[in-house]
């Protein structure tokens, strides 16, 4: 426990709530140095070798500031590299990826063809930060993948998203032809791949949900303790006090899910689905909330609140929607309850 | 979680007593207020012998003397093997027992602490028509006189919403000694005989068919003096103590019981053939996580709670939290239940997940008004946690 108060004691030092949305360029190089990059990664592999429980505090500390470094999709290329039995120069990849270079798992699914000669083409959704990526971790037909963002047939378009706290590009391919030495397993692997992954991208989204949620909170409470109306400051009236109260109630109740869950390794991919879900609905109806309590000015660019209010819109919907992820919690509970 | 070994000890050993001694027809036992209650007195004074009923209390006490990180075990161990909740017992055990303790004298203490072990039953009369979220109101008049020889208080008023005050014998007593100055200074605190003359009950007949709750008729009750815990006009300080008795095990273990309880709702998809219903699965899979997240927030609590660091306003959290979750949960298994559900079945006593899902919905609503209603917890949430500012206090019509 006192390592994750120190981890959040240096991440709010490194990131204070004032400054929402740091530069991304001079954030990514700030968790380098800060060992983030090799938080999962094991001590034998040169890392810190931390647990489920010091990535979450930091993803939480990450959406507090609405953070524009794309540390979630890093973290889950960094997990992908790990997890290969297949990659030649595993080891150089590790290295490279603890030491800043960035190689991200894209978070949506790709529409990829394979033409007879093998070349690839396509779409792969979901690269945050396609334009600061060495690689991608990418499931093409065969298997998952290292694709080199400078390779031959390889671009990246901007797909410009409500979130300007993000930067979203798909990955084009244009008749790549895949290294072999770079595949990080074949075809029977990527299923179990991906379902060792996605309760850590779960997780890590609950986090960002959550750490923001608290901050919309905050900026909601502050607004209405400043902002006087019929000779009272707005915090007073009764009204508002028990929608905030209820926001209050909402985040709480999902993190206390969420470290249910970050400390329980045998919590399964539905868990860790349903997790994000509660949080991140949760940060929908505080954002929802939170700009209707601001009153007009959360509907001007002049206040920050909006920002919230979008990345809310994007996570809700990364990694599965809430109707996805209830109807298999859904479905496991009914089987398991038999 | 991890236990120490000693809790893992004391698990065990819970477990093991429950496996022989867990009621298991207890929902069919309760089926009337009497089954009811014969059932509870039963499993009290087995509780009692056992020595799990009063885990909280001190160590002079057989059973006594535990910690709240063993508290939890057994209460959790309770709630797993599905045995009925001490209800009963629950104002005398928790609320009497805080009062005594804390506040009470020596005397006190002894004459009525040991008895409530064996069995007798303590009420409370706090609330009034008058005085429900605001307690302080309280009008019930106490006024001190010499009657055949002995100080007294002559006590004439009316309480309500008493739990099964119409099974007790002694009762915890608000009064007003004093109408001057802030309305929570007259109040006094007095230990009463629900058989004293002047003292009638009435239950209350509640929409879902229960009498879980009575009315208390106070005409010149007397009370003698020496029945008065702390200080004539120090009674809402004493109050305190009795409302702050429940540590949020009530509140994990319930948690715990409606987790154990989805497998109603699931009985209910498969009966009416909505297994590919995904629509159905969605709702069902909302509550899941909503109780999973209830069940979460409560073990935090307690676990805060356990290393001291609770928070101001946490326990409002928790208790909304699971309010709403009991109104979900029963809403839900109302429409899947469909119309079944709207002609009159039998109610289980005792019981907030029974399966009657009409009576389960009205019972539901137990928990957003009692023990500090959801607005009130808000008002704890807003203004002590998120230091929002009260409203000023007075008001002119």
């Amino acid at each position: 426990m006192i390592e994750l108060n120190e981890l959040t004691d240096a991440a709010q030092k490194a990131f204070p709530a004032g400054a929402l949305s740091p530069l991304r360029d001079e954030s990514w190089e700030l968790v380098a140095e800060m060992g983030w990059l090799m938080v999962r990664l094991p001590e034998d592999d040169g890392g810190l070798g931390l647990t489920r429980e010091a990535s979450t505090a930091i993803h939480f500390e990450m959406g507090r500031v609405l953070a524009t470094t794309p540390l979630i999709p890093a973290q889950l290329g960094l997990q992908a590299v790990l997890a290969s039995e297949m990659l030649a120069a595993r080891a150089d990849w590790l290295e490279r990826i603890a030491g800043g270079d960035y190689v991200p798992l894209h978070l949506l699914p790709a529409k990829l063809e394979t033409a007879e000669d093998g070349a690839i083409s396509g779409t792969v959704g979901g690269v945050f930060d396609a334009d600061m990526a060495a690689a991608a971790v990418v499931r093409l037909p065969s298997g998952y993948a290292l694709v080199p963002i400078d390779a031959p047939g390889v671009s990246f378009a901007e797909r410009p998203i409500w979130d300007t706290s993000r930067r979203l590009f798909d990955l084009v391919l244009d008749g790549y032809a895949p290294d072999p030495t770079l595949m990080l397993c074949d075809v029977a692997g990527a299923g179990p791949l991906h379902d060792a992954l996605a309760p850590e991208a779960h997780l890590a989204l609950a986090a960002d949900c959550l750490g923001a949620a608290n901050a919309a909170l905050e900026l909601t409470i502050e607004y209405l303790g400043m902002r006087r109306q019929f000779d009272r400051p707005l915090a007073m009236f009764q009204a508002l006090k028990h929608r905030a109260a209820d926001m209050k109630t909402r985040i709480a109740a999902a993190e206390a899910l969420l470290w249910n869950r970050a400390r329980d390794e045998n919590a399964t991919l539905t868990q860790c689905g349903a997790a994000k879900t509660l949080a991140a609905e949760a940060f929908v109806f505080v954002t929802e909330e939170a700009i209707q309590l601001h009153g007009g000015i959360g509907l001007t660019e002049e206040h920050p609140i909006h920002r919230f209010m979008k990345r809310a819109m994007l996570n809700l919907q990364l990694c599965g929607s809430p109707d996805l992820w209830n109807e298999r919690s859904g479905r496991e509970a009914l089987a398991s309850l038999d | 979680m991890t236990d120490t070994p000693d809790l893992d000890a004391l698990r065990s050993e819970v477990r093991a007593f429950l496996q022989a001694e867990a009621p298991t027809n207890w929902r069919d036992a309760s089926r009337t207020q009497d089954d009811f209650v014969a059932t509870q007195r039963g499993w009290f004074a087995k509780l009692v012998k056992a020595g799990y009923a009063i885990p909280h209390w001190p160590a002079q006490f057989p059973g006594g003397g535990r910690g709240l990180a063993e508290q939890k075990v057994i209460y959790e161990e309770l709630a797993k093997a599905d045995c009925p909740r001490l209800l009963l017992s629950f104002v005398s055990t928790y609320h009497a027992f805080a009062t005594l303790h804390e506040c009470a004298s020596a005397e006190q203490q002894a004459e009525y602490l040991p008895r409530i072990l064996e069995g007798e039953t303590w009420c409370q009369g706090f609330s009034e028509p008058g005085a429900g979220s605001d307690l302080a109101a309280i009008k019930t008049r106490a006024t001190r006189e010499m009657r055949d020889g002995r100080e007294v208080y002559v006590v004439s008023g009316q309480k309500v919403w008493s739990t099964m005050a119409q099974f007790a014998q002694k009762c915890l007593l608000l009064v007003r000694t004093s109408s001057d100055g802030p309305k929570q200074a007259g109040i006094t605190y007095l230990l009463m005989d629900m058989d004293a003359p002047g003292v009638s009950v009435r239950p209350i007949h509640q929409i879902q068919g229960d009498e879980e709750f009575a009315e208390i008729f106070l005409d010149n009750v007397e009370i003698p003096v020496t029945r008065r815990v702390g200080e004539e006009g120090k009674g809402w300080a004493v109050a305190q103590a009795t409302l702050a008795s429940e540590r949020g095990l009530t509140l994990m273990e319930l948690s715990y019981r409606m987790r154990g309880a989805l497998g109603r709702v699931a009985a209910l998809i498969r009966a009416h053939g909505h297994e590919e219903d995904r629509g159905v699965l969605r709702d069902f899979g909302a509550l899941v996580t909503q109780v999973d997240a209830v069940c979460a927030i409560a073990d935090q609590f307690l676990d805060n709670r356990i290393k001291g660091i609770e928070r101001m306003g946490d326990a409002s959290i928790v208790k909304n939290s699971y309010s709403r979750a009991l109104r979900a949960y029963a809403k839900l298994g109302l429409r899947l239940g469909g119309m079944t559900e709207q002609y009159i079945a039998p109610i289980t006593f005792g019981d907030l997940n029974t399966g009657n899902w009409m009576a389960d919905f009205m019972n539901s609503y137990a928990w957003t008004i009692a023990g500090g209603s959801e607005e009130v917890q808000r008002n704890i949430i807003a203004e002590r946690m998120l230091d929002m500012p009260r409203e000023p206090k007075s008001w002119v019509a």
